[in-house]
């Protein structure tokens, strides 16, 4: 057998993957969500007899769909946002002075990671009860968000703190640089990656978290997880699901991409050694 | 008037003394190198004069003012790291031109600067470049220019030829020294290479254990140390101890050492009979008289020739042209009286 041949079967097996795992799922889902009411779609037909996108007006006026979509894509960016400004103290501290038990520092900030979420979840809202924080519910889980995804926020930007050259803090200086200055070209570059990376994954989590939200938030605040367990779990609707899970993968393709783009961009200039 | 004037600098960190009581004066557009081994203080003085640390007592004035607890960020002073310290993500021309915009020089006026600069660097093809598409020399004549673009009074070098490879820092250290000189500027050195230092410098500091040991000419330093350590330090050097034993004539003075009696010529008769001397290899002449010593060890070096000798079981250095001996041979040799070095006694 040639190489080309090899190359052949293994390329059409890997359409033929990509066909099961991406195409025929997001097909069905599709097909799914177009089901008229008025006749069920039965396993003896190939496509649904009516279709219509009455699901989806259906969905979008009649669910809490709208509401879920504001508060997730309100709460998580904002979430990210918090995260990044209460970790960037720490993580100054962490990687850029020296002190006694840095590194136990540095292990005692990911070992709330450890815990399991829905643990950490029960515990951190009876808290936020006791301090009285749970009288606004979409301030709480904010709040809640913030700083349980902190641990991630401090970890990867100690690293980029740590990457930041002090040679390049002192030329700055010696060449005359304010603070501000100083920042913008000794510490932003390195941190940079890091600060994408940090709203990215805090922005992820907080997007898919479930139990703080449905705790907390229930039954005045909708997110989209929330939203979900209950449309998957409670009243559960096929051609709904369908359409619910279509409206979620466009966020998700969207932060693919964004994702895609900075791991690309990501630190091309600190990564050759000199300069 | 003084370029900069460094008095009784001294520099603790927790019990660790980096530096003590150094005194120092730099002439406006002198060459000062400070030489040392690692560890002497050579760059804790460095960053003291430009403002990274604060000396625990002792002050610095350069151009006649006090700059002691000025920051770095005020002083007339600018310095080339040795890892360049260049701004990456900048091109050659945001690195040149950073130090004047923080200075908020007006734009024509830097201008003026950067194309002067880059010009006088050979650095002009590569103004739109990053640092990281440059060769190393070329890096090092980008942070030499952003030095040079803040026109400042006083430029410092940290052991700005460490990265290049052999050939590059011979030629470098030309072009550094030219710059120097066309800008009229003050510098000083920091080095640990004494070739470099005695090829460079106006002046040399040699500097041991937060000491400075001598300060003088390249010249001086080689032919007239003080100390076993610079003697040591600077060249090759055989240094012995002896006594005195007599006198021949008028100036010179006969010492009993380990290898047989070595004259050395003084004004001025030494007060202690115990004294240290020291020569140079070269300035050994082979011949039919003076001390015995049998080769140990030879190596041609084209220019010369390096031997190990042996009398007594002391073995020093000689270099010569033209050696005929052979190892195991045995050589007499004599060291004329004015070649010989006086050292100080405590050292």
């Amino acid at each position: 057998m040639t190489v080309q041949r090899v190359n052949k079967i293994l390329l059409i097996a890997l359409l033929a993957v990509c066909a099961i795992w991406l195409i025929i799922p997001f097909t069905m889902a599709v097909l799914w969500s177009l089901v008229d009411p008025s006749e069920p779609w039965t396993a003896d037909k190939v496509l649904p007899p009516v279709m219509s996108l009455f699901r989806w007006t259906d969905m979008w006026e009649n669910s809490s769909l709208k509401s879920a979509l504001i508060a997730s894509y309100t709460l998580a960016p904002s979430a990210a946002i918090l995260s990044l400004l209460l970790a960037l103290p720490t993580s100054f501290a962490l990687g850029r002075i020296s002190f006694l038990g840095r590194e136990l520092a540095k292990m005692l900030c990911l070992l709330p990671l450890v815990v399991p979420p829905f643990i950490t979840a029960i515990f951190f809202t009876s808290l936020l009860f006791q301090i009285g924080l749970s009288s606004w519910r979409p301030g709480a889980i904010l709040f809640a968000h913030s700083v349980l995804f902190m641990p991630f926020a401090i970890r990867i930007l100690t690293v980029s703190f740590e990457q930041v050259r002090q040679d390049h803090i002192d030329a700055a200086r010696d060449l005359g640089a304010s603070h501000w200055a100083r920042f913008k070209v000794a510490y932003l570059p390195a941190l940079k990656p890091g600060i994408f990376a940090t709203l990215l994954i805090v922005f992820i989590q907080s997007i898919e978290e479930f139990a703080i939200a449905f705790i907390v938030g229930s039954p005045d605040v909708v997110t989209i997880p929330t939203l979900l367990y209950s449309a998957l779990g409670q009243d559960y609707v096929r051609p709904n699901a369908a359409v619910l899970s279509l409206i979620l993968v466009v966020p998700n393709v969207l932060l693919m991409l964004i994702l895609e783009r900075l791991l690309r961009s990501a630190n091309p200039t600190l990564s050759s050694g000199k300069g | 008037m003084v370029a900069i004037k460094i008095e009784r600098l001294t520099k603790k960190f927790g019990d660790f003394t980096a530096l003590s009581n150094v005194s120092l004066d730099v002439q406006p557009e002198e060459f000062v190198t400070l030489l040392g081994p690692s560890g002497c203080g050579k760059t804790t003085l460095l960053k003291l004069i430009s403002g990274f640390l604060e000396p625990s007592e002792g002050s610095i004035k350069i151009g006649g003012t006090d700059v002691t607890h000025v920051p770095p960020e005020k002083r007339d002073t600018a310095l080339c790291f040795q890892s360049y310290a260049l701004f990456p993500h900048l091109t050659v021309r945001e690195n040149l031109e950073f130090g004047p915009r923080q200075k908020k020089i007006p734009a024509s006026e830097r201008k003026t600067r950067i194309d002067d600069v880059s010009e006088k660097l050979d650095l002009t093809a590569q103004m739109e470049k990053l640092p990281n598409q440059l060769s190393g020399g070329q890096q090092q004549r980008v942070s030499l220019g952003r030095a040079l673009a803040m026109r400042p009074s006083v430029i410092l070098f940290d052991e700005p030829l460490s990265n290049l490879d052999a050939k590059l820092r011979d030629q470098v250290r030309i072009e550094i020294r030219r710059i120097q000189k066309e800008y009229g500027l003050t510098a000083i050195y920091v080095t640990h290479d004494q070739a470099e230092a005695l090829a460079m410098s106006d002046r040399i500091v040699v500097l041991n254990n937060g000491r400075v040991e001598q300060v003088d000419s390249p010249e001086l330093l080689y032919h007239a140390p003080k100390t076993k350590f610079v003697a040591d330090f600077i060249g090759d050097a055989n240094i012995f101890s002896g006594t005195i034993v007599g006198q021949k004539g008028e100036n010179i003075v006969q010492v009993e050492t380990a290898i047989g009696t070595i004259e050395f010529e003084t004004p001025t008769a030494p007060t202690s009979k115990k004294v240290n001397l020291c020569w140079r290899p070269e300035s050994a002449v082979i011949g039919n008289t003076g001390i015995k010593a049998k080769v140990v060890h030879r190596a041609f070096q084209g220019h010369f020739t390096d031997l190990m000798v042996e009398t007594n079981g002391t073995i020093f250095r000689v270099q010569a042209k033209r050696v005929e001996a052979q190892e195991g041979d045995d050589v007499q040799l004599s060291v004329a009286p004015n070649e010989v070095i006086l050292l100080d006694q405590s050292a």
